[in-house]
């Protein structure tokens, strides 16, 4: 049990940090942000190697949490071996049954009536309700960021469409430069005037700067819309990651939640219908008769015994088949961490391709 | 007190044939919760008026006790689940799912529901520490509402919360396992006491509360509710047992053959429920029609049963017990006549309903022939509770 709570703090540590990584994700998105607003410098500091660290932490966070949920597992094999108490007898009733077996017989009777797994059912659903409750907090957090970033995206993408366009018009105002420069130039290399040739010259100069100071702008413009295009992608990508950290988190919480259900309902109806039938019919035989003699009880009960013996054995049959489930169930989560590695190793390449493709305004 | 709540629109077919479901709709867990508030009321006052009133003896009066208390709690665990689940269906992500009922059979909550409610109240504290106070979270509705103009439904259920995890803190719940509480009734010779033991289980199988009320005769050195050593074993023994599957008579027999000193008298158990209702509930066919003829207006459409099961000791009988000892063996009264009981392992079976007084009158003209035995308790118009016909 010790354990369970040593993996609790273990998981619950390790998804403080990915918090703090998320939040300081966030914080370089919303500096850019900033940045863009304020006209100065934007210097994106989101490297790669962040994001890689988020993603291989995140993959460390859902391992720790599915080592909770195998906690989880031995916990339901206190179950079953409470079911294999129940049917067969102990050590020191099979000793007493060498010399009486009515003896015997009794013992396990009392030892069946006073059997009780509600405390294990409570104990199974607190633990799992403390798993997850770390799995939702972690999914509220994911969708805080997702939104944010969103917010911050779409700004962005107006910002950068301001960019753009301011881009464009220096573009079209140096097209525009163009002719005028050459006709300057032709009518420079015509005039024989000196002091029209200067005129000529000063005017031919200042527009030349101003071209020039429409070059730099240009460059300026487009690193901006560069620069801002990169983040954007970046932006882009971490969104399709946070959706799919959540929506990992939600199979997750989903599939613990229906696990928990159906492992009270099944163990609840199999410890009763073990005590059920261990005690029924027993009781309204020897009623009366019990009262005369051992011996009338004693064949009644070995009647009964082997007629309840194979219904037993049935229930446990259905018992085994509800191990093969949670066997599925652990399959099925490794599939899921598999699909979910195998998600990001997708994205973490598309983010390498497109932060060395785009740039072109 | 009257809140007529139920909308004939909420019973589509789909609506019945959807097994134990969720009550996905915020007005329809609303309007669930409200209804059974109201029946339970009508029970506890069945229980002051008709029950106590008429107690001739102490056994009686503390079942009567006992079983008003019970009633309580269970008003209380009722009124709990619904501030738990009242945004339910409102709050998208992260809040909690709708509250599952057993649709086809007691019309109560699934029993992990109230198992899930006893997990909450151990964390309650944790819980409480971590959540802002009311003031604060309606502070902060009204804040949200006058800056952003829209519906605050976080805080909304953020409120709900606080307000379900104090009143579990606070109040006297009905949870899945309600431990034995001892009375005693006198004595009844030099060294014989006699006590009555009452508790209450929220039954896995059936979905439904179970009441236990048994009179024991305790022959032991030390009066039973001061002996450490047997009374703990005698809960555990007691709350172990209560299964509902199990009929009285095995559950008597076996605390008879467990405890030498201890007499079990009687025993009494009361199956609260099921709860019929044409709006949410999808059972034997009869009483739903009844159910659905009758339904004229809302909050007319419900119909609770009860049943008591009881047995007694005839006689009591001294076997053989080892080489030279006796013990002392009770032999319960059946009745071998009354099939039903008898199969049951009773002494007697008393079925009664609770119903309004518009299906009650279908019942009347003759609607529903398997209700015919049962006892009849018609709420009046205005309220009142009478004994019907």
């Amino acid at each position: 049990m010790s354990q369970f709570d040593s993996a609790i703090r273990e998981a619950e540590a390790q998804v403080r940090e990915s918090r703090q990584k998320l939040e300081s994700i966030s914080k370089s998105f919303d500096a850019v942000e900033q940045a863009v607003g304020s006209e100065s410098e934007i210097a994106i500091d989101i490297e790669n190697a962040t994001l890689e660290d988020v993603h291989a932490h995140n993959e460390a966070m859902s391992h720790s949490i599915a080592e909770l949920i195998i906690g989880l597992d031995e916990v339901t094999s206190g179950f079953s071996r409470q079911f294999d108490e129940m049917r067969q007898k102990s050590g020191w009733e099979s000793f007493v049954g060498i010399f009486s077996s009515a003896k015997a017989e009794s013992m396990r009777e009392e030892r069946i009536r006073m059997a009780s797994i509600d405390d294990k059912l409570q104990d199974l659903i607190s633990k799992s309700d403390i798993i997850v409750k770390i799995l939702h907090d972690q999914l509220n957090t994911l969708n805080q960021h997702k939104d944010k970033v969103e917010i911050n995206l779409k700004s962005t993408l107006a910002d950068r469409e301001t960019v753009v366009a301011e881009l464009e018009a220096i573009k079209a105002e140096i097209l525009g430069m163009d002719p005028r420069i050459i006709e300057l130039e032709n009518k420079i290399s015509m005039e024989q005037d000196p002091a029209a040739r200067t005129q000529l010259e000063t005017e031919l100069a200042e527009i030349n700067a101003r071209y020039n100071e429409h070059v730099k702008d240009e460059q300026v413009k487009l690193a901006k819309s560069q620069t801002l295009e990169r983040y954007i992608e970046k932006g882009k990508s971490w969104i399709d990651s946070l959706q799919n950290q959540s929506a990992t988190q939600m199979v997750l919480i989903n599939k613990l939640q229906t696990d928990t259900k159906q492992r009270v309902v099944l163990y609840d109806a199999l410890t009763k219908s073990l005590k059920t039938a261990q005690q029924q019919d027993v009781a309204h035989r020897i009623n009366e008769i019990g009262v005369e003699t051992d011996k009338q009880a004693q064949s009644a009960m070995a009647a009964i015994g082997s007629a309840t013996q194979h219904r037993m054995a049935e229930m446990m049959e259905k018992h085994e088949d509800q191990m093969v489930f949670a066997r599925k169930v652990l399959e099925e989560k490794a599939k899921s961490d598999e699909r979910f590695a195998r998600r990001f190793a997708d994205i973490v390449e598309k983010h390498d391709k497109n932060l060395y493709g785009g740039g072109a305004a | 007190m009257e809140a007529p709540a139920d909308k004939p629109e909420s019973r589509s077919k789909q609506d019945r044939e959807a097994g134990s479901s969720g009550a996905s709709s915020q007005a329809a867990t609303r309007r669930y919760f409200d209804k059974f508030e109201r029946i339970v009321g009508y029970l506890q006052s069945l229980a002051e008026t008709h029950f106590r009133s008429s107690a001739d003896s102490a056994v009686v009066k503390g079942e009567a006790d006992s079983i008003s208390g019970y009633l309580g709690g269970l008003s209380n665990t009722f009124a709990a689940l619904s501030t738990k689940y009242l945004m339910s269906g409102l709050v998208t992500s992260g809040a909690r799912a709708a509250l599952e009922i057993d649709r086809s059979d007691s019309g109560f909550p699934v029993h992990r529901e109230v198992l899930q409610m006893a997990s909450d109240l151990s964390q309650a504290d944790r819980h409480l520490v971590n959540l802002p106070g009311r003031e604060q979270i309606k502070s902060e509705i009204v804040t949200h509402i006058l800056r952003e103009h829209t519906i605050p439904r976080r805080l909304q259920y953020a409120l709900s919360q606080r307000i379900y995890y104090e009143n579990l803190m606070q109040q006297q719940l009905f949870l899945t396992q309600n431990d034995p509480v001892l009375s005693w009734l006198g004595n009844t010779g030099p060294s014989r006491r006699r006590f009555l033991i009452h508790w209450a289980v929220y039954d896995s199988q059936r979905n439904l509360p179970n009441i236990y009320a048994m009179v024991v005769e305790d022959s032991g050195g030390r009066p039973l509710h001061r002996d450490d050593e047997r009374w703990p074993l005698v809960q555990q023994h007691l709350m172990a047992q209560s299964l509902s599957s199990l009929k009285l008579l095995t559950i008597a027999r076996g605390f008879d053959k467990d405890f030498p000193d201890i007499h079990p008298k009687s025993l009494k158990r009361i199956h609260i429920g099921p709860m019929y209702s044409s709006s949410f509930t999808t059972q034997r066919d009869d009483i739903q029609k009844l159910l659905d003829e009758a339904d004229g207006e809302p909050g007319q459409d419900w119909l609770l049963v009860w049943t008591t099961e009881s047995l007694h000791s005839k006689e009591t009988k001294d076997i053989r017990s080892g080489l030279f000892g006796s013990v002392s063996q009770e032999v319960f009264a059946l009745d071998h006549t009354d099939a039903a009981a008898f199969e049951a392992g009773a002494s007697r079976i008393e079925p009664s309903i609770i119903l309004p007084y518009r299906p009650f009158q279908a019942l009347l003209a003759g609607r529903a022939p398997s209700l015919k035995r049962y006892k009849r308790y018609v709420v009046s118009p205005d309220g009142t509770v009478l004994a019907g016909a």
